[in-house]
């Protein structure tokens, strides 16, 4: 080979290498909406007869689940009355959507539809405009009307909107009739003491008294806030700190950790619990493994095409200490849909977010999932069939006369992981309850 | 991490254009040689870094509006997170208890080349749980360590034993949590750094061991004076790999503890994890990385630097 073909050769392989990785280094721009809607068309007003396609984020992966159920079967009414709109679901699990919402959010770019959680978790999202306010949704149809009164204030920001909830929950405890039987408790307790009690007879005759998955640290937490709802002697602990009028150093919150130590010291949880994620735990009651499990009434179905069917009823937490009333709650106001302010088909995807939410109701009551809905739903429970659990769970959502959002829905998230790692540091080792509160002032005060 | 390996490509061009400058090829055409490569790499790996390093000196949530706040989160990271050096100190023991893997490896893989007959079958057999996905291995390990009453199957081996005392939450005691996960992670990469040291053995000539036998050296004194100093760039090769890929080590302890009880399992990448996305402190995460990046670097440098001398000391 002689020098000079070598050489030519050389720089026209490497010129053709050039263009192609330049081409590679910049093909990131020219496609950069991986998830809005694909080229339908550039205009921001479709009108009829225009090819229109919405990304509809959602957090039903499990098809067999009436919400995934009643998602289908709304999206592909909505399709058909519409045939120049198609809605691509992207269809993840919370925690994956959770972060790939927040991933998309940096750059700017959500799907047309998606789904957040409410209150402090979705400020971010609406300091950062990216949701577009949906107060016109509401007014269409009488929409506004259909939701339980105040739970919309939860997601709403200056007096706008911004998500619709798909679910509205409270937590209660669900127990196991038989194994209490096993255990001789003859009554459903009223107070921590007697709770602590009926905790130690089930240990004593081997039961596993307190079903929880606390790999996923949301778990304890969401049990722990029912004991500060108590010691704190009724609702807004959080806001009082909030606010400036309460520390956590307050004897409340000291008496709720030292509570909550009683509970692991008595062997309350299953062994191990930091390892058993949430899906698992829940597995713990629902194969009649657990007598108690404290979680949302969006257990309720679950529960109900379980093992333990039929056996399951529903009670409040306990007062503690004689503080506290009975009939507030832990809520649990659902995961909200949310449109992109940046949606190239934001009035469309209002018009088919009106006909979803407006129809959701009787579909879910139809699919049996009438338990923890946001909108009020008509219908006799029981000649619809359902069961007894879930008519004692209404009937407890009857009786709620306030209560608190759960932690991570009322502090900031560097405030929450601190308080998560710190409740799941007090299954595996006692912590002084002063040093646990001192723990959360300090992030309080370095994340204000 | 990938910045080693850039690193490395830096190297290897350098040597490289020593030797093209021997061969009198003009520095242009050396220069439009390394052009496409080099853009690729600047692309995909120094900008990134770069980006991230200046994500490090925003106070951002990874949403809204993002401050400048130029080297706090630094600072915070080094001096004032109780959480970091130990989550360092967490991986940094990993790394040497993968690396002290890798000798045993060799002993291993001159034992099966001297006398097991069909060895290939048993070290692919030993490499099964290479090609497993970690995320199987993890639950898997996570039902054998559970608590007895849950069935875990060492706890009940234990117990069969009479060696109740023994039992424990493998997983969940902050003490001994994490060594759990380190060896799961020995276990599963064992097969994958035996497959190395195995065929490097394999591929030193006969003859070399013939004339040594006539020279007198045999058994264990072949593998001192033979196989021991020819395997070094292979010994090289799993060292650094296995200190890689432990810096790296983020999968198998999220799918087994989640980080947890209370940070007792956490390792830098976790930590980043953490704090980028469930903290919502994303410039501070970036800090993580970068640090992590730099970690890398060092100590890619330092084994670099001793294994050489420990070539040239040998051939």
């Amino acid at each position: 080979m002689t020098k000079k073909p070598f050489k030519t050769v050389g720089v026209v392989l490497a010129s053709s290498l050039l263009t192609l990785s330049l081409a590679a280094c910049g093909s990131n721009n020219n496609n950069a909406a991986p998830s809005g809607s694909p080229a339908a068309s550039g205009s921001a007003s479709p009108n009829k007869g225009e090819k229109v396609t919405l990304t509809f984020q959602n957090i039903y992966p499990d098809e067999t689940s009436p919400s995934a159920k009643a998602m289908h079967q709304l999206v592909a009414q909505y399709e058909s009355e519409h045939p120049n709109v198609k809605i691509e679901l992207d269809t993840l699990n919370t925690d994956q959507q959770k972060l790939k919402l927040k991933t998309q959010a940096a750059s700017k770019e959500i799907p047309d539809i998606t789904m957040v959680n409410p209150a402090a978790q979705m400020k971010p999202f609406v300091d950062a405009k990216l949701f577009a306010p949906l107060n016109d949704v509401l007014d269409k149809n009488g929409l506004k009307d259909t939701y339980q009164g105040g739970l919309l204030d939860n997601y709403s920001f200056d007096g706008n909107v911004y998500a619709l909830p798909d679910g509205n929950n409270i937590e209660v405890v669900f127990y196991n009739k038989e194994l209490f039987a096993q255990a001789g408790i003859d009554k459903i307790p009223t107070t921590f003491d007697e709770f602590l009690a009926d905790v130690k007879a089930l240990k004593a005759k081997g039961i596993t008294p307190l079903a929880i998955g606390e790999k996923d640290t949301w778990t304890g937490s969401f049990l722990f806030m029912n004991i500060l709802l108590r010691t704190n002697g009724g609702p807004g602990f959080l806001k009082d700190v909030v606010a400036g009028t309460k520390t956590f150093n307050d004897p409340a919150f000291t008496t709720a950790v030292a509570k909550f130590e009683e509970l692991v010291k008595a062997g309350a949880f299953p062994d191990g619990a930091t390892s058993i994620d949430a899906n698992a735990g829940s597995n713990i009651f629902k194969t009649g493994k657990a007598a108690m499990f404290i979680l949302g009434t969006w257990e309720t179905g679950a529960i109900d095409s379980s093992s333990v069917a039929g056996k399951v009823g529903a009670f409040q937490f306990p007062t503690v200490d004689g503080k506290g009333d009975l009939n507030d709650f832990m809520l649990a106001p659902g995961t909200g849909f949310a449109l992109s302010a940046n949606s190239k088909h934001l009035d469309v995807a209002k018009d088919f977010l009106n006909f979803y939410t407006l129809n959701l109701p009787k579909v879910q009551f139809d699919l049996k999932n009438a338990v923890g809905q946001p909108q009020k739903v008509d219908g006799d429970l029981k000649a619809a069939g359902y069961s007894d659990l879930a008519i004692e769970v209404m009937d407890l959502f009857s009786k709620v006369k306030g209560g608190d959002l759960s932690f991570d829905n009322t502090m900031n998230p560097a405030v929450s992981q601190v308080h998560l790692n710190a409740l799941q540091n007090l299954f595996v080792q006692s912590v002084d309850p002063a040093a646990v509160a001192k723990e959360h002032q300090t992030a309080f005060e370095a994340n204000k | 991490m990938r910045c080693s390996f850039v690193f490395g490509l830096i190297l290897s061009v350098y040597k490289e254009a020593t030797v093209l400058k021997v061969l009198k090829v003009p520095a242009h055409t050396i220069a439009v040689f390394i052009l496409p490569a080099l853009l690729i790499y600047i692309c995909i790996v120094f900008i990134p870094i770069g980006v991230s390093f200046y994500t490090g000196t925003l106070d951002w949530n990874g949403i809204g509006e993002s401050k400048f706040i130029g080297f706090d989160n630094f600072h915070r990271l080094l001096f004032n997170d109780p959480f970091f050096w130990p989550s360092v100190k967490r991986t940094l023991l990993y790394a040497v208890a993968s690396m002290v893997e890798i000798p045993i490896c060799l002993l291993m893989a001159v034992l099966l080349n001297r006398y097991v007959r069909k060895a290939n079958t048993l070290v692919s057999i030993y490499f099964t749980p290479v090609i497993l996905s970690v995320v199987i291995i993890g639950q898997l390990w996570k039902t054998i360590y559970n608590p007895e009453s849950m069935g875990g199957m060492l706890n009940g081996i234990l117990v069969s034993l009479g060696l109740d005392s023994w039992t424990h939450n493998w997983l969940t005691e902050p003490k001994i949590a994490m060594y759990s996960i380190y060896l799961v992670s020995l276990w599963q990469y064992f097969g994958y750094h035996l497959l190395i040291q195995f065929t490097g053995v394999q591929n030193i000539p006969s003859e070399i061991y013939e004339a040594a036998k006539i020279d007198g050296a045999d058994g264990f004194k072949a593998d001192r004076y033979i196989t021991f100093p020819m395997i070094v760039p292979i010994f090289k090769i799993s060292i650094v790999l296995a200190f890689i890929g432990s810096l790296q080590q983020f999968d198998l302890v999220m799918v087994m503890t989640g980080g947890g009880p209370a940070h007792a399992t956490d390792v830098i990448s976790t930590h980043m994890y953490n704090s980028s996305f469930m903290s919502q402190q994303y410039g501070y995460g970036s800090a993580i990385a970068s640090f992590l990046v730099v970690l890398c670097l060092a100590f890619t440098l330092v084994i670099n630097y001793v294994m050489n001398k420990v070539e040239r000391k040998y051939t």
